[in-house]
């Protein structure tokens, strides 16, 4: 009697996070758990001015330290300058621009030699006129800080679309802002490390790298280290978050590089958590003048937005949000007319890099304030307003962005009923005038970002390899790398849902770019949908070759053939008709000797932006509303976030539990950054490298969270779904700042609002902000 | 005149004897010399709670406690509370229920988890919340290993 | 390599005593503030170190007819969770309760929280609030002497305090309260916990017929070392306490401290703070 297998889907289900057994265990080994034979410590000397000429470097003493193999300076190593504008060498040799500049580095036999050696150079500085306001970089006769940009001026982006002036013209109301954002930093729970290694015989180089982007990094550092490509090896531990900040190079791995090479020995090279806040990248802060119009009706009528961002010392990925920024202020909501202009200007303060969001939740800090502004001048409610404005499915945006699923308007009334947004508005503005110090407020924003990958780099495809050995057992070599996110399990995931497998019959492999088939790494909320789609691709030439050698053995057809159960079944009644593995070894092992190995790449149907920065950058978009309610004890400043109710157009939920795990983490990432994150820099220097003074948010201080997904079954995600990583991050600072206004009726210009910023606000004594 | 001491003590309920630097941390020891990484370096300044461990039956932070004053003590870190089979209901909500990602502050959140329950047996959301306030997570949200813990907790006292 | 010159740990007071009269010692008892102390490089590689955490003697609490004793080497666990000092004196369980983590409090003792003497002292605003004395002991020809100081005048600056570097703190003296007498702490932080406060208040007297008669008001954070605001005690004995007369206090309340900017607050925010939470904390108290 052969066994019926029930169809069962694993898609939407609640998946355990298949490496979390290793994590809970402590046997999971991240960079700093790796030694390797041999190994000798690295250490950077760092400048302590911001903007000073070399004079000299004396490393004598320290090179003479017993147990010290190396002491290298600029003047040492090839120092080819690194970042998007290569305007960044690995060590300083003739002047330095920041706080964080590398002067030299050594490679010691252990940790504490390390720091002794670095106390023994001795460094002569000429101090230079130093630049800190980038209001000021433009001035005459501000300090040069890159000479090959005179003007100080990295970056500049203009972009419209529409024509403003005919849009003031039909506005009946304009209305005009300064917006301030802060510097916050990732705080990834895992400080950077890197170790390398080269091969004493072949000299070819082992990179154990926290990278993002393990084939861009292999690509960048051959060109750094004028190596051939084929020489260079990156292998990726697992990481202790990532959230962005690892996707650029940064001096430290070169500079590990350099130390191996010397000594030749492997070379590790950490960071202290003190360095982790000083030297690694930031979130870009900025200036932000949005000017913006509405009809009496309730229509939005056009947007111009001029930026200035600080782009540090030298330039990262933080200069380039504006093409992110863009998309928010050109797309979110409706827009006919929009005006773009952004001046990014080096100054001697730390540099911005790339972090989740990637300059979205700057741009929807503003436009979701004038929302809720426009909304009030033309009387209308802020619900309806925002309804008014959305796009649906089937619009194009001024930017040309196709909206081809859109559960913006869902999202929009699923998160107002579900917190009951009008009425708790309205009873929050009558309290507003009693005598209770304690004001309860309620506020909604709104977000718009990529959920189908991003097309930047000249592809944005992923590589899957799918091998089945003898047994059924799937080892799926991905290029998209697991930076704590999931990746490995929905990938897991979309593979057996194609397979009829259970999650156990799969091994992942995923960090070793000798092994995985190329990806452009991860950010942009990527990794599900493209290399999602990838999987799915690769699973499916399996199943087909599976399905087909099935029907030649059964005789039966194979489009009436499914998988389900580990077996080979009949699809229709599910009656069982083989087993996947004695399929498997029929043929492997008998006449036709073939194994099943299958690969796809998956290039997603989007395009480049033109030199106008038009285009559909992605294969989907996707869209979120999170409506905040909080309190404000009005004696102290101090803001209580009380609920997040959240919902979001996900296209499909793929794993329950990874995606919620997803959503509550980014909003209360969030939280910290409208609420206590704050990196202090003050003449370049971070006054707050700790966590005693660099405040992330604790376990007693989230929210309660209500969480609903949209599902718009997007036709090219896979299985319906779209990205989610950093969505969830965006809209809770320009939510919050809502909410404020709706408990106080007073409107804060910048994040975060601090006790003391809301206090002052309060009692009308805010700081000026001017540009 | 030495720099050095030695210490006797159980670890994971097995004598270690250690010969060890006065200012060394319990974190340094159990990292550099023992090779047991499951106790995380996260900002050793006592304020992320990476590197909780249990000394006596009670949890504190590696990074700031002395090993010199190991001796005598019983420590447990968490290679060995996952040993321990009366901490399979701990180890396995953990593992299933949503509360890792990255993965890095796990091993803190499981040995202060262990405390909570071993000294707070009826902790509601709110305390539990509290007894972890010490922990930083920069992925979760902490959301899913609340749950985590009240789970165990029901279990614990259920059984 | 960063280094002490040598190490003891004696099991008794004696031992200890004699040992901190040979000098250059510097004592390891939870351990917490020492080890920030050697990250730092802030500390004397030629001293001994010596670990009191084996004197048995220094840990417990006592309760007499007129007082608490609270040996130094009590936790602030072990203080939040006693339950007959939960009774007679909440105080100092609010402010054990608000102090940094469960990990930290595990393992923090009274004794060093008092001797580390940093300005905003979780703890130390309660002890002052309280009337608290310390007991400081010492080698003498007749064995151990100890001599008591209030905590009042203990606190010479930040990390500064009378002890000598031949004594050592051994108790903390509490006396328990007159019958009427109440206390509220506050402390305000920009979290819950594991924040060095920026401000931190506490206020206690003897509630009667509207007049909080020998009221103690102490503040931690807006000078540096926690201090009683004679002051504003001065202010509140005179005359009933009403709205508007809680008002008035909280002004002189301002005006008495004269705090720091600094990465966590300004000199003028802290004042704001200290002048409506002293309306808070003093309405509290003076409420039925």
């Amino acid at each position: 009697m052969a066994a019926i297998i029930e169809k069962e889907s694993l898609i939407g289900k609640a998946i355990p996070k298949m490496d979390a057994p290793g994590k809970v265990s402590g046997h999971t080994r991240y960079i700093h758990d790796l030694n390797l034979p041999g190994q000798l410590i690295g250490r950077i000397l760092r400048s302590d001015r911001v903007h000073a000429r070399i004079i000299s470097i004396d490393t004598k003493e320290a090179e003479a330290l017993p147990g010290v193999h190396a002491v290298i300076t600029a003047k040492d190593v090839p120092n080819k300058p690194l970042g998007v504008t290569k305007d960044n060498p690995p060590l300083k040799g003739d002047k330095v621009r920041c706080e964080r500049d590398e002067i030299a580095a050594v490679a010691a036999e252990t940790e504490a030699l390390a720091e002794q050696a670095l106390s023994l150079i001795k460094v002569e500085y000429e101090e230079l006129p130093t630049l800190f306001d980038p209001r000021q970089a433009l001035l005459e006769n501000a300090p040069v800080i890159q000479e090959s940009k005179p003007d100080n001026i990295s970056m500049e982006f203009d972009y419209s679309h529409g024509d403003v002036e005919q849009g003031e013209a039909e506005s009946d109301v304009v209305i005009e802002d300064l917006f301030k954002l802060h510097y916050v930093t990732h705080c990834c729970m895992g400080v950077s490390g890197v170790i390398a290694d080269f091969d004493s015989t072949s000299g070819n180089l082992t990179l154990y790298s926290n990278t993002q982007v393990p084939f861009l990094h292999k690509r960048e550092f051959a060109s750094v280290l004028n190596m051939d490509p084929n020489r260079i090896r990156i292998i990726q531990p697992p990481i202790g978050g990532g959230f962005g900040s690892k996707l650029d190079i940064y001096p430290f791995e070169p500079i590990a590089v350099f130390l191996a090479q010397k000594t030749r020995r492997p070379v590790k090279l950490t960071f202290s958590r003190e360095e982790e806040f000083l030297a690694s990248p930031t979130r870009q802060p900025a200036y932000l003048r949005l000017r913006s119009g509405v009809t009496k009706e309730g229509v939005l009528t056009f947007r111009t937005l001029d930026s200035l961002l600080d782009n540090g010392a030298y330039t990262s990925w933080g200069a380039t949000i504006p093409f992110v920024m863009m998309q928010t202020f050109s797309s979110l909501y409706r827009v006919p007319h929009c005006l773009y202009h952004t001046t990014t200007v080096y100054t001697n303060n730390p540099y911005a890099g790339s972090f989740r969001g990637y300059g979205n939740l700057q741009a929807t800090f503003c436009v979701e304030a004038h929302m809720d502004k426009l909304a009030e001048a033309v009387g209308i409610d802020p619900l309806q307003f925002r309804l008014k404005n959305a796009q649906q499915a089937g619009e194009t945006s001024g930017q040309g962005m196709h909206f081809k699923s859109c559960g913006f308007k869902e999202c929009l009334t699923t998160a107002a009923a579900r917190s009951d947004f009008g009425k708790k508005r309205e009873q929050n503005l009558t309290a507003q005038r009693d005598d209770n110090a304690v004001k309860k407020g309620i506020g909604m924003a709104s977000m718009l970002h990529v959920g189908g990958g991003a097309k930047i780099y000249p592809s944005d495809g992923c590589g899957t390899i799918l091998k089945m050995d003898d047994f059924g057992h799937v080892t799926l070599m991905t290029g998209a790398s697991e930076i704590g996110q999931g990746s490995e399990t929905v990938l897991s995931q979309l593979v057996c849902e194609e397979l009829g497998l259970p999650l156990s019959a799969v091994t992942v492999v995923n960090n070793d770019t000798d092994i995985t088939p190329w990806d452009v790494g991860v950010h942009a909320s990527r990794t599900t949908f493209i290399a999602g789609n990838s999987a799915i691709g690769a699973a499916r030439l399996a199943r087909e070759k599976i399905l087909n050698a099935a029907a030649g053995t059964t005789a039966m057809p194979a489009d009436q053939l499914s998988l389900r159960g580990g077996c080979i079944v009949i699809d229709e009644s599910g009656e069982a008709v083989i087993t996947l593995d004695k399929l498997l070894r029929s043929l492997h092992f008998q006449e036709r000797a073939e194994l099943v190995t299958t690969s796809f790449y998956y290039e997603p149907p989007s395009v480049h932006q033109d030199k106008a920065f038009k285009g559909d950058v992605s294969a989907s978009y996707a869209w979120a509303t999170q409506v905040v309610e909080i309190e404000v004890d009005t004696l102290t400043g101090v803001v209580t976030l009380n609920r997040c109710t959240a919902a979001h157009d996900v296209g499909r939920v793929l794993n329950k539990l990874g995606i919620e795990g997803q959503v509550e983490g980014g909003i209360v990432m969030g939280q910290g950054y409208a609420l206590t994150e704050d990196l202090l820099i003050d003449e370049g220097h971070c006054q707050n490298p700790n966590f005693r003074d660099y405040k992330l948010i604790t376990a007693p201080e989230i929210p309660e969270i209500d969480l609903s997904f949209i599902e718009t079954m997007d036709g090219e995600g896979p299985q319906g779904a779209k990205g989610i990583g950093e969505a969830p991050a965006i809209c809770m600072a320009a939510a919050i700042a809502n909410a404020l206004y709706n408990a106080t009726g007073v409107r804060i210009y910048e994040a975060p609002f601090s006790p003391e910023k809301v206090y002052r606000a309060l009692k009308g004594c805010s700081q000026p902000l001017e540009w | 005149m030495s720099l050095t001491h030695e210490i006797k003590f159980t670890l994971n309920g097995s004598p270690v004897s250690l010969t060890i630097p006065l200012t060394m941390s319990v974190l340094t020891m159990l990292r550099d010399l023992l090779n047991l990484t499951g106790t995380k370096y996260g900002c050793g300044e006592g304020e992320c709670g990476a590197c909780t461990i249990l000394i006596d039956g009670v949890s504190v932070n590696a990074c700031l406690k002395f090993a010199v004053d190991c001796d005598g003590r019983t420590l447990t870190t968490v290679e060995g509370l996952v040993a321990d089979s009366r901490n399979d209901p701990l180890r396995t909500a953990f593992a299933e229920k949503g509360g890792v990602q990255c993965g890095f502050c796990t091993p803190g959140m499981v040995m202060q988890a262990r405390h909570i329950l071993d000294n707070y047996p009826r902790a509601n959301e709110s305390q539990i919340k509290r007894g972890i306030e010490g922990n930083l997570c920069r992925c979760t949200g902490y959301k899913k290993i609340i749950e985590t813990i009240a789970s165990v907790g029901e279990l614990d006292n259920k059984g | 390599m960063t280094n002490f010159k040598s190490y003891l740990a004696p099991a008794t007071l004696d031992e200890a005593v004699d040992q901190l009269n040979q000098g250059n010692v510097t004592v390891l008892a939870g351990g917490s503030d020492l080890m920030l102390r050697v990250g730092a490089g802030n500390y004397d590689p030629s001293h001994t170190l010596m670990n009191i955490l084996k004197i048995s003697e220094l840990r417990n609490i006592t309760f007499t007819e007129s007082e608490v004793q609270i040996g130094a080497l009590t936790t602030i666990t072990e203080i939040m969770e006693d339950p007959e000092l939960t009774i007679k004196m909440p105080l100092l369980g609010q402010a054990a309760d608000q102090f940094a983590s469960m990990q930290i409090r595990n393992v923090g003792t009274i004794g060093g929280n008092i001797c580390n003497a940093s300005p905003a002292g979780d703890m130390l605003v309660p002890l002052l609030l309280l009337d608290a004395a310390v007991e400081l002991a010492r080698q003498s020809d007749d064995g151990v002497a100890s001599r008591r100081v209030a905590i009042k005048d203990f606190f010479m600056g930040p990390g500064k305090t009378q002890r000598q570097s031949n004594e050592l703190l051994t108790r903390v003296s509490i006396p328990i309260s007159n019958k009427g007498f109440r206390a509220r702490f506050y402390k305000f932080g920009t979290r819950p916990a594991l924040d060095i406060s920026t401000v931190s208040i506490g206020i206690g007297g003897i509630f009667n017929n509207g007049y909080l008669q020998a009221p103690r008001v102490a503040f931690g954070a807006v000078a540096p070392v926690p201090f009683m605001a004679l002051k504003t005690m001065k202010a509140i004995e005179q005359s009933p306490l009403d709205s508007e007369r809680i008002k008035e206090i909280a002004e002189i309340a301002r005006d008495e401290i004269k705090p720091i900017d600094d990465v966590r607050a300004t000199a003028w925010y802290r004042k704001q703070l200290v002048h409506n939470l002293t309306i808070k904390v003093l309405s509290d108290v003076t409420d039925a």
